[in-house]
């Protein structure tokens, strides 16, 4: 079912690139329905993964790596996310857990999920996944390595994960007898820097006023761009994101009647629904940003690609204290220049409970608004739209008010 | 020239007309049947009929509630939100902190000296402490609903109902009737938990709400039981204006005037 999904798309979004029908997101979904596509082949050595995995590493090992949440948000997309969710209720997953897990290890169970060759677990950004990870492992009674990601950047910290990283890499070799080719490792750490040129570039573009971006485009971007790090599929992304973006700004074609600035915070809604379009074909509201959207680690530097690495894994903004993601999303706030911030506290969140009042304040504490919906991201049979439309026209109509 | 506010909950439908000096000239409130479009119709009818105006006397209209996208001729549809804050800054113009109880929905509501939302939070998944737990409230009590607003006289209120869930409340307060408890206890025990719910989600936006002018409007402010207990556990005084369920058509109204008047 999920590789003909995949190819289906694959090949749809071919004809129609084929056909002069380009745009950076469609070149973006051909990247993800090609992943989709090698994981469900079952050819390919596949390492499901946690979040913060090394992908770049991953990658030039030629292990077809992917965090689990994928596949949630996958399932939840495609609409058919209900069932998985459901299944997991006999393995003692609580009804209230998150559902981008519980889909996942639904799927598991269900028997959708390709068999690993190995897996990679992270203890960031949640013990959830990691937990999904080990649920895999031993359902396929395959081997799990975790890299425990500390919470800030000492020195110490940095090497103690440089080192697991490098020992991940034994752990691969002695499990595929695959080997890391240094000069294969270098090439994907240029990729990597120049992806990460361009994506920096991208996000200075949507910085400006009127920003080129819309309110879809770059939609869970930043997190899934990790997945194909080290990969010369990433640069051409970015590159298209950053022609087609200086190409608005340079020709005044961004959305000039764009009224209201958004922050998303964390995680978009995975499947169909109305709230985007909501915002902006009646308000004029665009999503500018997303949380997850941002580059904040240094470009990785040939002798020390390890020690690089490891640093920008603890480097993601839900990584370490609430204050540290707090102060982050106070300095996109002002970056960016928004005018108000949602944050749709998917239910059950095992990272974001607790956060969410810290959010608030820090973001009132600099004069933007924040508005906290209640809402599954995944399961679309929990979406409750009047209420949640109600609460979004009001925190509009209430910018709205304000300007 | 006449403006009309709609607003379509989820358990009544209310109509205001105002004319050009901001002076109501009628008010009406039907229950929301299944066909929102015949509840639209009936209201419409019945606030035109008390108003003795016809609807071409109207210059404009606008809709709010949950059903506010299902009235035609609007000029606009604004969210109850903007609207019973809009419509209790005519009635209590010094009105703070307005929490403002509906059918499926409670919201508190922080104005700023001009009446527009400075901040304002929701209920969340569930809907305790609205008007329909009440109703429920009251079908397991086998009272009317109407009657519920004095049933806690005399009572001592140490009882807590501690259930939030509709369904678990409704058979907390199903044993304790079993269990012989006086139903002024009950009914003390149902008020205090809406208000700690109330209370609660006020405090979300306005950590520290003493002294501050407090306003109730929406149907369950019609039951002063519930108001009561929101006061005691606020340890302040909560304003109702004499028809709180048509404070959200009233801001309607009010916000279709200036609509009409391109003031907004
Ligand atoms: S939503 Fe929260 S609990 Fe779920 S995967 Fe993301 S961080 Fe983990």
């Amino acid at each position: 079912m999920m590789l003909q999904y995949f190819k289906g798309l694959e090949s749809g979004l071919q004809n129609a690139i084929q056909k002069g029908q380009a745009s950076p997101r469609k070149l973006y979904s051909l990247e993800i329905a090609r992943l989709g596509t090698r994981l469900y082949s079952g050819q390919d050595k596949v390492a499901w993964c946690g979040i913060t995995a090394p992908f770049d590493v991953l990658n030039a090992m030629g292990m077809t790596s992917c965090f689990v949440e994928f596949i949630g948000a996958m399932l939840a997309s495609t609409g058919v996310v209900g069932s998985f969710i459901d299944e997991t209720d006999q393995i003692g997953y609580s009804s209230d857990s998150c559902s981008y897990h519980r889909a996942v290890t639904g799927a598991t169970m269900k028997g959708l999920m390709p068999v690993p060759e190995l897996l990679i677990g992270t203890t960031s950004p949640c013990s959830g996944g990691l937990a999904v990870l080990e649920n895999i492992a031993s359902h396929f009674n395959k081997q799990l390595f975790v890299l425990h990601i500390p919470q800030d950047e000492s020195i110490s910290n940095i090497q103690f994960l440089a080192n697991q990283i490098r020992e991940m890499v034994n752990f691969i070799r002695h499990i595929t007898g695959i080997s890391l080719d240094m000069d294969r490792l270098r090439l994907a750490v240029e990729h990597t820097n120049k992806t990460r040129e361009l994506m920096v570039a991208v996000y200075d573009f949507a910085k400006q006023v009127p920003s080129p971006t819309t309110n879809k485009e770059l939609s869970n971007f930043g997190i899934v761009m990790a997945l194909f790090l080290g990969t010369e599929a990433a640069v051409h992304i970015a590159k298209s994101y950053y022609d087609e973006f200086e190409k608005r700004v340079k020709s005044n074609s961004g959305k000039s009647n764009e009224k209201i600035r958004l922050m998303w915070i964390q995680n978009r809604i995975q499947f169909k629904h109305p709230l985007e379009s909501l915002l902006a074909d009646e308000y004029k509201a665009c999503i500018v940003v997303d949380e997850l959207n941002d580059i904040t680690w240094e470009p990785i530097d040939p002798n020390t690609i390890f020690e690089d690495i490891a640093r920008r894994s603890i480097s993601i903004p839900f990584n370490g204290t609430i204050q540290n993601r707090v102060k982050h999303l106070q300095k996109l706030a002002q970056e960016y220049k928004i005018d108000g911030a949602i944050n749709p506290c998917n239910w059950g969140c095992r990272q974001g409970t607790g956060a969410r009042g810290l959010i608030e304040d820090g973001l009132k504490e600099i004069g933007v608004p924040v508005l906290n919906l209640e809402v599954d991201c995944i399961d679309s049979r929990k979406f409750t739209e009047g209420q949640l439309k109600t609460r979004i026209e009001a925190f509009i109509e209430m910018i709205d008010a304000r300007k | 020239m006449y403006y009309l506010g709609i607003d379509i909950g989820s358990l009544s439908c209310d109509a205001v007309i105002i004319d050009k000096h901001e002076n109501i000239l009628a008010a009406s409130v039907v229950p929301t049947g299944a066909k929102n479009k015949e509840s639209i119709a009936r209201v419409t009818d019945d606030v035109l009929r008390s108003a003795g105006i016809s609807k071409s006397d109207i210059h404009g209209i606008i809709s709010t509630g949950y059903g506010r996208d299902r009235v035609e001729d609007r000029l606009g549809a604004v969210t109850e939100i903007t609207c019973h804050a809009r419509g209790i800054k005519a009635l209590i113009p010094n009105t703070k902190l307005l929490i403002d109880i509906g059918g499926q929905d409670s919201k508190s509501i922080l104005l700023g000296q001009d009446g527009k939302v400075i901040d304002f939070a929701m209920n969340d998944k569930c809907a305790a402490g609205t008007g329909r737990f009440l109703e429920a409230m009251a079908r397991a009590l086998q009272v009317d609903i109407d009657d519920m607003a004095n049933l806690d006289t005399g009572a001592n209120g140490t009882l807590t109902i501690s259930s939030m869930c509709t369904v678990f409340a409704e058979s907390e307060v199903v044993s304790l009737i079993a269990n012989a408890t006086p139903v002024n206890e009950i009914v003390r025990g149902l008020n205090r938990s809406i208000a700690s719910r109330t209370v609660s989600l006020m405090k979300r936006i306005a950590p520290d709400p003493l002294g501050m002018v407090v306003a109730m409007s929406g149907g369950v402010a019609r039951n002063s039981g519930v108001v009561r207990a929101i006061g005691d556990l606020l340890g302040s005084k909560v304003f109702v204006p004499d028809s709180p369920d048509t404070v959200g058509a009233l801001g309607a109204a009010l916000i279709a005037k200036e609509k009409s008047n391109g003031r907004r």
